[in-house]
């Protein structure tokens, strides 16, 4: 009873008396729950969203039959309805139509049809199944009826009844919203019809996108899955339902994997912080608690007190966080969609959903990493000799030990080891270990390097006989480096992240912008409002604009997806005009290719992106097989390009190869080159008024460009917010431990004062001092970030993404950062002082805490 | 049989507008019925279908009734729509299987479009196929039907004992006193069952007696009906007997017709006020609360028919699928009160009207 | 006379850890309500002997008793109860937790010893600062923080008081004030003391003036205050 008042008046005391220190750790540990937890979040809801939308497409199918190409010939389907393994078989048309009304906006404008046959989806997929209006039970027949999920209704601002405009192709169909989908997933953007109707009115008579198969009972289902990839041609997939969730995790997971890292980089952060408030203010308190332990409290006591405090402080930071992290991935799912514009999940906007497990994991993971600061300075305070300890000044004594470089030489000397390693399950693991253990590596540096480097500018300025007070400033950083260098931690560890992110960010940035002008060498592209596979402009269509008048050259582009690995998503197989003696004429193309005499004329040559190399082997010189004929065909890899777009990977074709091998003459896309003197507007003029002139898009580079800068400033506007709150925290830790010695050192004022030194001067020392350690810690922080951000180009980003860039470090930019942080920390390290400054100087002098 | 009808009433007050092309049905006028095309598909009418009842008989086990009917209802999808899935026409497969051992009727229903050989219903001869259901006419006149659910397989074989019955004018049969609500309508009574129905997994061979209905039709019901009661008996004398009325929604009868053969083929045919049907006893539902007259006195002209059923409980609720909830029994039949024949019972439109 | 005797050393050895010998072989008993001052020079080892006798440091060889108890500062646990209960201490610096107030520093050893708190108030009244209870003591001139250090040494009614220069922090006219006020109030609690002092006016208010020198501790001037 009497020590819980205790526990009570010590706690309050002490809080009261250090809010800002408090206000710190609880805004440190709430920072970095907040950002772990949404991150998570965000990712756990899309994810789920994303797979549970794509179960109930799936529904209760035990396969899923594709082929290698978007679609196939619907004879496949009465083969497998009456295979005598399978109890039904459900065939599906996908079709991606483009809403007319939504064109605006570049992305994100198609809906995704799916065709389906009513009678027997409903027993395979009966989340498909429209529920038509009251008396009008037929309409799930009709040939003009479409369904809509109710988020497709949201989205497209339609009520059941209402006509509905779709654009395919060069074609508008209008449509009768007939009803919903009341099983749709919530947020899931779909819109179901009959497949008959949707053959037929998206001109694809004749086409199937898959078909899902319910087996007998009692059929094993390996055995039957070997046995129809046997009797199917090469071109179709069958696919286990189970596999395609796999796909799906496949395709987002680096993505959501960085992202995740990124979270544990903030609680990192956070926990840095937390631990550095906690050391520093158990440290200040040493003396107090020696003095308890002559008064007669125990060892087990003062741990447990400080435990306690560091617990609460833990509960409240981390209940903080949670509610702060909550908010932050509502508003993020809100604004950004569930892939934080990441472009993975087009279809679904999730709504976010509480997860008491992850909310419970994190509150524990927040509160344990409080309590682990608190410990070891608690362990330390508990063990320390009372006697020794109650005298002022030993804190430095207790903080020795920091002074040993060997521990944080390990770190970075492993950290360098690991960057030599190979990715793990396509996952730059051991890059991500590699950044983490220079970030602690450079942090258990900070004590003796300081030292080091304090104690040789005291000797060199002692020499050089400078002012007393330059002097008495490195007096101070030489001799009691320690603490100093904690409280540098916080800045070092958001300032090299911020950093590091900086620099790949810009280097990212940069060559996405060479990429896209050596891309987009065209001066006018022009395509059909959706890109559907198999559609686009006919041959007929395709003389129409290249005799339009004024245009100096034409390249005709086609484009679709296709599955190579059933486990992978699809890869893009790009065919259009190549220069073959100098690909790097019409592709970004890396060193790696081969003369255009080192193909054999029996392949046909390919240039694939360095996913392709990654993912499939596709090494330069490989003879490889591509689904895109019966008949049997060698390709080979003449060359890899880079590629920012896809990051599943995309191959390159000469058009004229893909015409004879497959007989189809539909292209997708348009490039036009104007002869001198002819306006962008007057062709696209001539071109509108073509018959199916309404159908066109016309996009000039510079908008390409523009949108592609702007979608990858949006994916990387999270990135750019956590860092800022992360350098925030860093500052607010500096101020919290620079006003925590500051308070410490009112004596050490006061005796300045009372020898002449004027208040002002004392300012200007302690600026100074303030400058020099953040000036410090931004030069190491410069070197650990510009590490860091190499780990993250050379070998994250080409490990998850498949994809290299050069280097380019926005100097101008991290000059500016590291101005800013030099002032913020001398200025925050003056305001800190103020306080101790101002007092009693008679009493600073005869007091001692 | 004509359960569907409610279904295609829906369906045709939904279809009214932006079709494309929309079907033109054939009208149903008088005329001679042609064999054997008219046992075949007529794809140009709105609804068809053929419907086979009877009793059968299994060793050591009391007698069963079952119903096997295919119907081939035509859409209002556009007839221009090239894409073989265009559903047009449509298969619907509704079986029922009525064990007094079990209490109620087993059932199960099956539909599809045409196309893709998986399911369709030929001209020229009846053969219709819905998957691994069918129902089939051989060279030879014996028609074979399967049908499967998820807790019975009838596996029947049909051998005709008397030549077709054409009811009405010759095949013709009026519906409502409207010239155009009729259809061509014949049935096959006294046809000789053999094969296997299969319960928990165990065939049991049977044999039996069963009744086919065949009718197609492009305008059948009056707007003002309400449903229909509507029976065909195999007398044990070698005569058939079918007979039905239209009720329209103050409960009085539309419109009635009976046709009773003796065996040596004479037709007599009963006009709409010579035939009366009157309710004995009542039954109601515990499943969807409707009343049911399970027990019915039939008259016509100076006879009278009393059904009863093999057991209450033979409602089949196809809400799920069809929306219909009808009553569709083997009965027993008494002529003047003399046991007479056996036959099966159809009793639509009580759901609503009568469970309020 | 073991039962009488509030503290009692048997041999008491200590070197420094850099090797140097500062006690050796000390021997000494304290009577029960017994008030001496410890003088000598500096680096004799006056506040080591004080740190061992708190049990804050471990003899190298010898036993120290406290009130017929032996103190084994090997068990911390231990001597931190004996210390918590039977001493009261006093240092040069006041040491008073800043954030607490006065009352609460005060009532400080009640708390750990489990003692009702209203002798804390009673404690802050005998030492002259009634009505201050609610002050923090960065308000407090050093005097006065004397005075809240002696009364939260006084206030648990411990057997022994330790006080290792009371007035080194304070001006003449204070110190002798709170001397007399030490003085005056161990003797009201019928507590035993040892002042550890430079200051011959400080060492002149106890009973009597022992001198700590190499060869051990040998009273100075037996002085009899009244």
């Amino acid at each position: 009873m009497n020590h819980s008042l205790l526990s009570r008046w010590l706690l309050l005391g002490e809080w009261q008396a250090h809010r800002l220190q408090i206000v710190v750790a609880l805004i440190a540990i709430a920072l970095g729950i907040a950002m772990g937890f949404s991150i998570h979040l965000i990712n756990t809801t899309a994810v789920n969203e994303f797979s549970a939308a794509v179960k109930s497409l799936s529904g209760q199918s035990d396969f899923q039959v594709r082929a290698t190409q978007p679609t196939f010939d619907e004879m496949l389907y009465p083969v497998l309805a009456q295979h005598e393994s399978v109890a039904v078989a459900s065939p599906m048309l996908e079709i991606q139509a483009a809403i007319p009304a939504k064109l605006e906006d570049d992305r994100n404008n198609t809906l995704k049809i799916l065709g389906i046959d009513v009678y027997r989806a409903i027993t395979i997929t009966p989340d498909l199944v429209g529920v038509p209006a009251e008396g009008r039970a037929f309409d799930m027949l009709s040939d003009d009826a479409i369904f809509l999920s109710p988020a497709a209704m949201e989205w497209l601002e339609v009520e059941q009844g209402d006509k509905l405009s779709l654009r395919l192709g060069t074609q508008t169909v209008t449509l009768r919203v007939a009803g919903g989908l009341v099983r749709a997933h919530a947020g899931q953007r779909i819109a179901v019809m009959d497949i008959g109707a949707a053959q037929w009115r998206f001109d694809h008579v004749g086409l199937l996108s898959r078909i899902d198969l319910k087996l007998k009972q009692g059929v094993n289902h390996p055995a039957f899955k070997a046995a129809l990839e046997e009797e199917l041609p090469a071109q179709y997939l069958v696919t286990e339902t189970v596999d395609q969730e796999r796909r799906i995790h496949n395709m987002s997971r680096a993505y959501r994997i960085n992202l995740n890292v990124l979270a544990l980089v903030a609680l990192f952060t956070g926990t840095f912080l937390v631990l550095s408030t906690q050391v520093l203010s158990t440290l200040r308190r040493r003396p107090h608690f020696a003095l308890l332990r002559v008064l007669g409290l125990t060892r087990n006591q003062i741990l447990l007190q400080i435990l306690r405090e560091g617990s609460l402080i833990g509960i409240v930071g981390s209940l903080l966080g949670l509610g702060l992290g909550y908010a932050f991935a509502a508003t993020a799912l809100h604004v950004y969609g569930g892939d934080l514009g990441g472009g993975f999940f087009p279809e679904i906007k999730p709504a976010i959903q509480l997860r008491p497990l992850a909310a419970l994991l994190f509150f524990v993971l927040g509160v344990s990493v409080t309590m682990l600061g608190s410990l070891m300075p608690a362990w330390e305070a508990a063990q320390a000799h009372p006697a020794s300890a109650l005298k002022s000044g030993s804190e430095e004594t207790a903080l020795a030990k920091l002074r040993t470089p060997w521990p944080a030489l390990i770190c970075l000397l492993l950290a360098a080891i690991l960057t030599q390693l190979p990715p793990v399950v396509e996952l730059p693991l051991f890059g991500y270990f590699a950044v983490a253990l220079l970030l602690i590596g450079g942090i258990a540096w900070m004590p003796s390097l300081t030292a080091l480097f304090f104690s040789g500018l005291f000797r060199i300025f002692n020499r050089l006989t400078a002012g007393a007070l330059t002097t008495l400033v490195l007096a101070r950083l030489a001799n009691a480096p320690q603490q100093a260098a904690i409280a540098l931690g916080g800045v070092l560890v958001s300032f090299s992240l911020m950093v590091a992110m900086a620099i790949m960010v810009a280097s990212f940035r940069i060559s996405v912008e060479d990429w896209l002008t050596h891309i987009l060498p065209a001066d006018i592209y022009v395509r059909t409002v959706v890109r559907q596979d198999a559609l686009g402009f006919t041959p007929q269509e395709q003389q129409a604009i290249a005799a339009t008048a004024g245009i100096e050259r034409i390249d005709f582009i086609r484009s679709l997806q296709i599955t190579l690995d059933s486990a992978r998503p699809t890869v893009t197989l790009i065919a259009r005009p190549i220069d073959q003696a100098d690909p790097g004429h019409t592709l970004p193309m890396t060193d790696n290719a081969l003369s255009p005499t080192e193909i054999p004329l029996d392949a046909i040559p390919i240039w694939v992106s360095e996913a392709m190399v990654d993912l499939y082997d596709y090494q330069v010189g490989k003879r490889v097989a591509l689904p895109l004929s019966e008949a049997q065909q060698d390709y080979i890899v003449a060359g890899v390009w880079r590629d920012y777009g896809r990051q599943f990977g995309a191959i390159q074709m000469q058009l004229s190869d893909y015409q004879k091998l497959t007989g189809e003459w539909h292209v997708n896309e348009t490039a036009l080159w104007l002869q001198a003197g002819v306006a962008p507007e007057e062709i696209i003029a001539a071109l509108k008024a073509l018959p199916f002139g309404e159908s066109l898009t016309f996009w000039q580079p510079n908008a390409i460009r523009a949108i592609s800068l702007k979608i990858f400033d949006r994916s990387f506007a999270v990135t750019y917010l956590l860092e800022l709150i992360a350098v925030g925290v860093g500052l607010l830790g500096v101020a919290a431990s620079f006003s925590a010695q500051a308070l410490r050192r009112v004596k050490e004022f006061g005796m300045l004062r009372h020898i002449g030194v004027t208040r002002g001067q004392i300012y200007r020392m302690l600026a100074l001092e303030g400058g020099l350690l953040a000036g410090f810690g931004i030069i190491i922080g410069f070197l650990l970030g510009g590490s860091i951000s190499l780990i993250l180009i050379f070998i994250v980003n080409p490990q998850s993404f498949h994809w290299t860039m050069e280097l380019h470090p926005p100097w101008q930019w991290l000059l500016i950062m590291a101005l800013t942080m030099l002032m913020a920390a001398a200025v925050t390290a003056l305001l800190a002082g103020r306080r101790a400054v101002s007092g009693n100087v008679i009493r600073a002098v005869k007091e001692d805490w | 049989m004509y359960k569907l009808v409610s279904l295609l009433f829906l369906w045709l007050t939904s279809l009214g507008m932006l079709v494309a092309a929309p079907p033109v049905y054939t009208p149903v006028t008088p005329r001679a019925l042609v064999f054997p095309e008219d046992l075949g598909a007529h794809e140009n009418f709105r609804i068809e279908w053929w419907y086979v009842t009877g009793w059968l008989e299994a060793p050591d086990q009391q007698p069963l009734g079952f119903q096997v009917t295919f119907f081939r209802p035509t859409t209002e999808h556009a007839e221009d729509n090239p894409s073989r899935f265009a559903p047009k026409r449509l298969i619907i497969g509704h079986a029922a299987l009525s064990d007094p051992a079990v209490g109620k009727l087993l059932h199960a229903e099956k539909s599809a479009r045409e196309g893709f050989g998986l399911a369709y219903a030929k001209a020229g001869n009846s053969a219709v196929k819905l998957d691994d259901w069918y129902f089939i006419r051989e060279a030879d006149g014996r028609y074979r039907t399967y049908a499967a659910g998820d807790n019975f397989v009838l596996e029947l074989s049909f051998t005709p004992t008397q030549p077709l019955m054409l009811q009405d004018l010759d095949g013709f049969s009026r519906k409502g006193p409207k010239s155009e609500q009729a259809s061509y309508y014949y049935s096959e009574p006294h046809l000789q069952v053999s094969g296997t129905v299969t319960r928990d997994n165990r065939a049991i061979p049977v044999k039996g007696s069963a009744w086919l209905d065949h009718e197609w039709s492009s305008e059948y019901l009056d707007p003002n009906a309400e449903g229909w009661d509507w029976t065909g008996i195999n007398l044990d004398d070698g005569s058939a007997l079918m007979a039905f009325q239209i009720r329209g929604k103050d409960g009085k009868k539309i419109w009635a017709y009976a046709g009773l053969r003796d065996p040596s083929g004479r037709m007599t045919i009963f006009q709409p006020d010579e035939v009366s049907f009157h309710p004995v006893r009542t039954w109601r539902s515990p499943h969807t609360d409707a009343v049911y007259p399970v027990v019915m006195r039939i008259k016509t002209r100076d006879i009278e028919w009393k059904l009863e059923p093999l057991l209450d409980d033979q409602e089949l609720d196809a809400r799920q699928s069809t929306g219909a909830v009808y009553w569709e029994g083997a009965v027993t039949v008494t002529r003047d009160g003399q046991p007479a024949g056996r036959g099966y019972l159809e009793l639509t439109g009580y759901d609503k009207a009568l469970s309020m | 006379m073991k039962n009488t005797a509030t503290l009692e050393l048997r041999g008491i050895s200590k070197a420094y850890a850099n090797g140097k010998q500062v006690l050796s072989d000390l021997s000494y008993t304290l009577a029960a309500g017994e008030y001496v001052a410890i003088m000598g020079e500096s680096g004799v080892g006056k506040s080591t002997l004080l740190n061992l006798i708190a049990g804050l440091d471990t003899p190298d060889t010898g036993e120290i008793w406290v009130d017929g108890v032996a103190l084994s500062a090997k068990d911390d646990e231990a001597a931190t109860s004996l210390r918590r209960r039977h001493f009261g201490f006093v240092f040069q610096a006041f040491h008073v937790l800043p954030h607490l107030t006065l009352l609460q520093n005060v009532a400080l050893p009640l708390l750990l010893n489990d003692l009702p708190l209203d002798r804390a108030q009673q404690m802050l009244v005998a030492v002259g600062l009634q009505g201050r209870e609610q002050d923090f003591p960065r308000h407090l001139s050093g005097g006065e923080l004397q005075r809240v250090a002696i009364a939260r040494a006084l206030v648990h009614r411990p057997r022994l008081i330790l006080a290792d220069e009371p007035t080194g922090n304070l001006d003449p006219d204070t110190a002798q004030e709170i001397l007399q006020l030490m003085r005056s109030e161990i003797k009201a609690n019928g507590a035993a003391g040892i002042i550890v002092t430079h200051s011959q006016a400080a060492a002149a208010t106890a009973d009597r003036i022992l001198l700590l020198s190499k060869t051990g501790l040998q009273p100075l001037i037996s002085h009899q205050h009244v």
